[in-house]
C-alpha cells in the first residue's frame, strides 16, 4: 500500500525533512498516548521499596509479581473481576440481541407511529445519564433489586437508544431486494432477520458488542449507587474503594489494581480495533 | 405485529428504566425527600434554594470553566492529529490504534495511574520536570492546577477518539475539490480555509457536540481524582448532584439540580446546532 521507501530517496530534502519531522511529533503523540499504561505496568511489577525510590521510568529490576498475588488474593480482585465479566458479558449479549431486533423493526416494518418511536429513542439519547439515576434507584429499591445482579444488569440489557441507532442505521443500507427474493421463496420475517439481516451485519453487531462491553466493564457510578457489599461489587468500584483507602499507604497495590483492570479491556480493544474504525468511518458522519 | 414482537424487549427497557426515571425526575424535584420516609411536596422551593445556593452556582462556574479547557484543546489537536494521519504512511495503522487506546481506558483505573503520575514528590511529571530543574506544584492540592490537570487527563483520554471522526470526515472529502484547488493557484493556507475545513463542518458538528454534552457530564475523573476539592475548586455540576443525591440524601433538590444541568445542555447544544445549521451549506449525502 505505502510506496513511501521507495519514493523517498527520489524526494527532495525538505520535503524529507518535513516527512521526518511529521513522523517525530507523531512517535511523541503516540508515545504521548500510550506512556501511562507503560508506566502503570511498569510500576505494577516494582518492590514497594523500589516504587518510591526510583524514577518511575525506571525499568523494575527485580521484577515482582507479588502485588498482583496480593491484590488478587487479599483484595478481593479475583471476585471483582468475575462479578464485572458476569455484568459485562450479559449486558453485551442481550444489547446486542435486542438492539438488533429493535432495529429491525425500525427499519424494514411497518407499523403505526414507527418513525415518532425513532425520534422518542433519539431524543433520550440527548438526556444526561445523571438525570435519571435517583428515580432508577427509587424504582429498583422498591422492586429489591438493590445490591443484586439484576439490579446491575436490568437498566441496560434491553439494549440502549444509541445501540438501535447504530444498527438501524446500518440495515437501512441494506439491498430491500434480499428480502423481496426470500418472501417470495417464502421466508418469514424472523427467518429473513436470522437468516439475512444480522449474517450481513456482523462488523457492527462485533462494533456494538465492543462498545458496550467496554461501557459495562469501565461504568463506576451506577454499580456504585446500587451495589453496597462485596457480594455483587463489580471492579470499577473495587478499584476505586481501593484507592480511597490506600492511595498513601500502598500504592504498589493500588498501581497492581489498575494494571489488572486495565488489561483485559486492551485485548478486547486489539482484537476488535479494525471492527471500531470501520463502523465509526461508515456512520460517524451521519 | 412481528414489529412489536421484536420491539418488544427494547421498549420495555426505554419505557421504564429510561422514560420513567426521566418523568421521575421531574416530580421529584418538586418534593423533599430523603429516600426514606415519605416525600413532603415543596412546589419551587428546590428551585429557590438553587437561586440563592453559591456552592451551585460555583459548580456551574467549575464545570463551564471545564467545558472550555477540555473541548477547545481536544478539538484542536484532534484536528492537528487527523490532518498528520491523513496520508498513506508506514505504520499509520498501528499510530492510529496507539493514539486511539486512551479512549477505552477505565476513568476509575485511570485515576489512580494519573494521581499518581501527578504526585508532587513521587511522580513522573515533576521527576521529569526536576531534570530540567523546575520545580513542580503540587498539582491536585492546588485550587489553580486541579482544574487543568482535570481537564488535560481528559484532553488525554478523548483526543483520539475524536481524531477517528474527524480522520473519516477528511477522508470523504472528495480529491477532485482539491485538485481543481491546485489548478486555480490556492496555497496550503487556502486550501485548508476554503475546502478541508467547510467541508469537515458535518463530522466538526457531531464531535463538539457529542464530546460537549459528555463535558458537561464530567464525573469519573473529578471521584477519583479530587472528589472536588481542594477547596471545591473541582466540584462540577455532576459530582454535585451525585454528592446531593446520594451522599447526603437530598433527592428532591439533587434532582432540581438534574434539571439545572439538562437546561444547560440544552441551551449550549441549541446554540451549536444553530450556529452549524447556519453555516453548513454543503451536503454530499
Amino acid at each position: 500500500m505505502s510506496s513511501s521507501i521507495t519514493s523517498s530517496s527520489s524526494m527532495s530534502i525538505p520535503a524529507v525533512l518535513r516527512r521526518s519531522t511529521l513522523y517525530a511529533i507523531l512517535l511523541i503523540g503516540a508515545l504521548l498516548s500510550v506512556g501511562p499504561y507503560l508506566l502503570t505496568l511498569n510500576a505494577a511489577f516494582k518492590r514497594p521499596a523500589d516504587l518510591l525510590s526510583t524514577d518511575a521510568w525506571t525499568p523494575a529490576h527485580p521484577a515482582t509479581f507479588a502485588n498482583f498475588a496480593d491484590v488478587w488474593n487479599q483484595y478481593g480482585m479475583s471476585s471483582f473481576l468475575l462479578h464485572t465479566l458476569a455484568v459485562s458479558v450479559v449486558v453485551t449479549a442481550g444489547q446486542v440481541v435486542f438492539s438488533a431486533m429493535a432495529a429491525y423493526a425500525l427499519a424494514r416494518l411497518e407499523f403505526p407511529g414507527r418513525d415518532w418511536l425513532f425520534w422518542g429513542y433519539l431524543a433520550t439519547m440527548m438526556v444526561p445519564q445523571m438525570i435519571t439515576l435517583v428515580p432508577l434507584f427509587l424504582m429498583m429499591r422498591d422492586l429489591g433489586m438493590v445490591d443484586t445482579y439484576a439490579g446491575l444488569v436490568l437498566p441496560t440489557v434491553f439494549g440502549t437508544p444509541y445501540g438501535v441507532f447504530l444498527v438501524r442505521q446500518h440495515f437501512m443500507t441494506i439491498p430491500k431486494d434480499l428480502e423481496s427474493a426470500a418472501r417470495i421463496d417464502g421466508a418469514t420475517t424472523w427467518g429473513i432477520f436470522v437468516r439475512i439481516m444480522l449474517p450481513l451485519s456482523r462488523p457492527i453487531l462485533a462494533t456494538l458488542a465492543t462498545i458496550t462491553f467496554i461501557n459495562t466493564w469501565n461504568n463506576l457510578i451506577w454499580p456504585l449507587i446500587i451495589t453496597n457489599s462485596d457480594r455483587t461489587r463489580v471492579i470499577t468500584v473495587g478499584i476505586a474503594a481501593l484507592q480511597g483507602q490506600h492511595a498513601s499507604d500502598l500504592p504498589h497495590i493500588v498501581l497492581a489494581g489498575a494494571a489488572i483492570a486495565l488489561l483485559p479491556l486492551i485485548v478486547v480493544f486489539l482484537v476488535f480495533q479494525r471492527h471500531i474504525v470501520r463502523s465509526i468511518a461508515l456512520t460517524g458522519l451521519k | 405485529m412481528e414489529a412489536y414482537i421484536l420491539l418488544t424487549p427494547s421498549l420495555i427497557g426505554f419505557l421504564l428504566f429510561l422514560l420513567a426515571p426521566i418523568a421521575g425526575v421531574v416530580v421529584i424535584s418538586f418534593f423533599d425527600w430523603n429516600l426514606m420516609g415519605s416525600p413532603r411536596f415543596v412546589g419551587l422551593a428546590n428551585y429557590r434554594e438553587i437561586a440563592g445556593d453559591s456552592e451551585v452556582w460555583r459548580a456551574v462556574r467549575n464545570t463551564v470553566y471545564y467545558v472550555v479547557l477540555n473541548i477547545p484543546a481536544q478539538t484542536v489537536l484532534a484536528l492537528l492529529l487527523a490532518l498528520a494521519m491523513n496520508r498513506r504512511m508506514r505504520g499509520g495503522k498501528v499510530l492510529r490504534v496507539l493514539f486511539v487506546l486512551p479512549w477505552m481506558a477505565m476513568p476509575v483505573a485511570l485515576g489512580i495511574v494519573w494521581n499518581w503520575a501527578f504526585d508532587p514528590q513521587h511522580g513522573v511529571i515533576n521527576q521529569f520536570l526536576s531534570l530540567f530543574g523546575v520545580d513542580g506544584p503540587a498539582w491536585l492540592s492546588s485550587t489553580t492546577w486541579a482544574m487543568p490537570v482535570l481537564a488535560s487527563v481528559n484532553v488525554w483520554q478523548y483526543t483520539g477518539y475524536t481524531m477517528l471522526f474527524l480522520l473519516a470526515g477528511l477522508q470523504a472529502i472528495p480529491e477532485s475539490l482539491y485538485e481543481a484547488a491546485d489548478l486555480d493557484g490556492a496555497g496550503p493556507v487556502q486550501r485548508f480555509f476554503r475546502i478541508t475545513l467547510p467541508l469537515l463542518r458535518p463530522s466538526m458538528f457531531f464531535v463538539l457536540v457529542t464530546n460537549t454534552i459528555g463535558s458537561f457530564q464530567m464525573f469519573d475523573t473529578v471521584y477519583v481524582m479530587t472528589q472536588g476539592g481542594p477547596g471545591g475548586s473541582t466540584d462540577t455540576m455532576n459530582f454535585h448532584i451525585y454528592q446531593q443525591a446520594f451522599q447526603l440524601f437530598r433527592s428532591g433538590y439533587a434532582s432540581a439540580l438534574a434539571m439545572l444541568l439538562f437546561a444547560l445542555i440544552l441551551l449550549v447544544t441549541a446554540a451549536q446546532v444553530l450556529y452549524f445549521r447556519k453555516r453548513t451549506v454543503y451536503d454530499f449525502s
